[in-house]
């Protein structure tokens, strides 16, 4: 694993406003994660770590401090530049799957390079290399009503990572899980990491989940603790 | 997939609400279009080039006061004209008809022939018509609806004169505006009620459209401070006069228009509200992937613009197969005529569904692009 980091995060803030009163989801956090790592962010609920995700993936702004993912501080990038970041550097894993249930499970991965300027014939080719990673090899022709939620997490994962982005975020991905899928699904975020040098940073409550990781952090009230 | 593939599954995806969708803007447009057709065969006169050629000159007072029989010497000197026939509205009930729909006129034959300048006679002579007092020449129209043929005989009762009309059918014209009329000798008209000495209207055919306007002015000179003042027309304003009597068909017709259109705006923004609404995760799933606002708001326009592009083929098509394929004379009784779906009708309608398709992609649009992807992927999560 190359020590290089990939995300680096200095004196980042995030205070929402709830009515009258300013809540900090994230207090003055300083963080460096290196490229291929599998980080784990945990803690209570309200601790703040859905939100430093959502920070570090672009698609939610810090109140203050600096995040910068491959050199790249993403607070600068305006509305449309940051979905075009996102689109070629981030792939998303959700609790709930989150796949357009009237798409197949090959289409659905495709759904990203649509954005790209490959053709249908190097679509096709990223989209079964990625099912091939995953494990889906023949199920590309289902719908996600027609699959367990075990291979729709497969699904949202070869989505993830048919762009071949440098990060996978993962919020809470084994939660809507039995055991087995669960384990299956962290195997492959775990090999992705490993193997294929990707940096994951996931978010759980489960410290079974948090096992496969390589590096564990916890938040409480918006501060990393340990 | 490309992003045709991706729109069509989505706009399709609740199937009876995109069938309920597409078949209300469908029956809306075609709706739209049978009253826009509606109103343009209630107001919009058929047109002829010889329509300008013509005048009508009737009493000022009103259409139902008679003119004075004698008028015609003084008309005949008038220069610029080719030629007078009296030309009166008998008003009769064909056969046990409530409502008969054709009219009959008096005219004088020989007079009236050089009026015809775009009919001509399909069958028999026009020289018998002029002959035989008791005769009559019958439109072809109103021939082919009672299977009618020369020789036969029309008989009419009375309902403006109290006498009645028992004509043989001399001739049978057709080419002209109005291929439904009876056209009778005013002489017979004039002998059955006592010769009263009085027409209806006055019918002249003037050299050209140039001394057109200068006719008119003469004619309504010459029975200046006359007991009967006569105010002539071209037979297109003669006839918009007439349509004036109806009312406001216009006003009427376009303000249910309004409500049909409004209505079907309501309806699609309600519908692509729901569809969107029911998306707002998967919308914010797209978001995180990378697609922008204008993108998002792409697929709702093309998602919207399809739907309603669906229904107005269905309506536009099925509106002009309808009343292209039925006999609305016959159904109408000869009320309506040509009810002509116009290529300028359907591009109306298909211009009304077309905006639709974008109106009702707005307010989506707007939440949308309004919409954070955190706050999008909480709302399911």
């Amino acid at each position: 694993m190359s020590q290089e980091p990939i995300v680096e995060i200095r004196e980042l803030s995030k205070i929402y406003r709830q009515g009258d009163i300013n809540v900090t989801a994230l207090d003055n956090v300083s963080l460096d994660i290196a490229r291929g790592e599998f980080v784990v962010l945990m803690g209570p609920s309200g601790s703040g770590k859905s939100t430093l995700l959502h920070i570090i993936a672009g698609i939610d702004r810090a109140t203050s401090g600096k995040v910068l993912v491959q050199g790249i501080n993403v607070a600068n990038l305006n509305e449309s530049e940051l979905a075009d970041w996102r689109n070629q550097n981030v792939g998303f894993v959700f609790q709930s799957f989150n796949l357009i249930p009237v798409l197949t499970a090959f289409e659905n991965i495709e759904l990203p390079l649509l954005l790209t300027a490959l053709n249908r014939k190097q679509r096709r080719e990223q989209v079964q290399t990625a099912m091939d990673l995953v494990g889906l090899g023949d199920r590309g022709h289902h719908r996600p009503d027609q699959m367990s939620g075990g291979q729709q997490q497969r699904v949202a994962i070869a989505r993830a990572l048919v762009t071949d982005p440098a990060l996978i975020v993962a919020d809470e991905p084994t939660g809507n899980l039995d055991s087995k899928s669960a384990a299956d699904a962290l195997g492959i975020l775990q090999a992705l990491s490993r193997d294929a040098g990707k940096t994951v940073i996931m978010v759980t409550h489960d410290p079974k989940a948090a096992s496969f990781g390589t590096r564990s952090l916890h938040l409480e009230k918006g501060e990393i603790v340990v | 997939m490309n992003v045709a593939t991706f729109v069509a599954k989505n706009a399709l995806r609740n199937g009876r609400r995109a069938f309920l969708t597409i078949i209300s803007v469908a029956v809306s447009c075609a709706l739209l279009i049978s009253l826009l057709t509606l109103q343009r065969e209630l107001t919009t006169p058929p047109e002829s080039e010889a329509a300008s050629l013509r005048i009508i000159a009737r009493n000022k007072v009103s259409l139902a006061q008679p003119l004075p029989a004698r008028q015609l010497a003084t008309l005949d000197k008038i220069p610029g004209i080719v030629s007078v026939s009296p030309f009166s509205f008998f008003g009769g009930k064909f056969r046990e008809e409530i409502v008969t729909g054709f009219a009959q006129f008096a005219v004088d034959p020989a007079r009236f022939a050089p009026l015809m300048v775009e009919g001509h006679i399909l069958a028999g002579t026009y020289e018998d018509f002029i002959k035989d007092r008791n005769s009559c020449m019958l439109g072809a129209d109103t021939m082919k609806r009672y299977g009618l043929k020369v020789g036969d005989k029309m008989k009419f009762t009375g309902t403006f004169y109290p006498v009645d009309l028992d004509l043989r059918i001399a001739c049978i014209y057709e080419g002209m505006v109005d291929d439904r009329n009876v056209f009778f000798h005013h002489k017979l008209l004039d002998e059955l009620t006592g010769d009263p000495g009085t027409v209806g209207t006055w019918y002249l055919l003037v050299e050209s459209a140039e001394v057109s306007n200068d006719v008119i002015t003469k004619i309504n000179k010459a029975f200046e401070n006359t007991s009967a003042e006569v105010r002539a027309e071209t037979e297109r304003a003669f006839q918009m006069g007439f349509i004036s009597m109806l009312g406001n068909v216009k006003l009427l017709i376009g303000s249910i228009s309004t409500v049909v259109v409004f209505t079907l705006v309501l309806v699609s923004i309600s519908t692509m509200s729901m569809a969107i609404r029911e998306r707002f995760r998967e919308l914010a799933v797209l978001k995180a992937l990378g697609f922008k606002r204008r993108e998002l708001f792409s697929f709702i326009l093309a998602e919207s613009f399809g739907l309603a592009g669906l229904g107005a083929l269905l309506g536009i098509g099925g509106s002009w197969l309808l009343w292209s394929h039925i006999d609305l004379q016959k159904l109408t009784n000869g009320f309506l005529i040509y009810f002509e779906v116009t290529p300028r009708i359907m591009a109306t309608a298909g211009i009304v569904a077309a905006l639709l398709g974008i109106v009702a992609a707005i307010g989506p649009s707007i939440a949308v692009a309004r919409m954070s992807v955190v706050d999008g992927l909480k709302t399911l999560d």
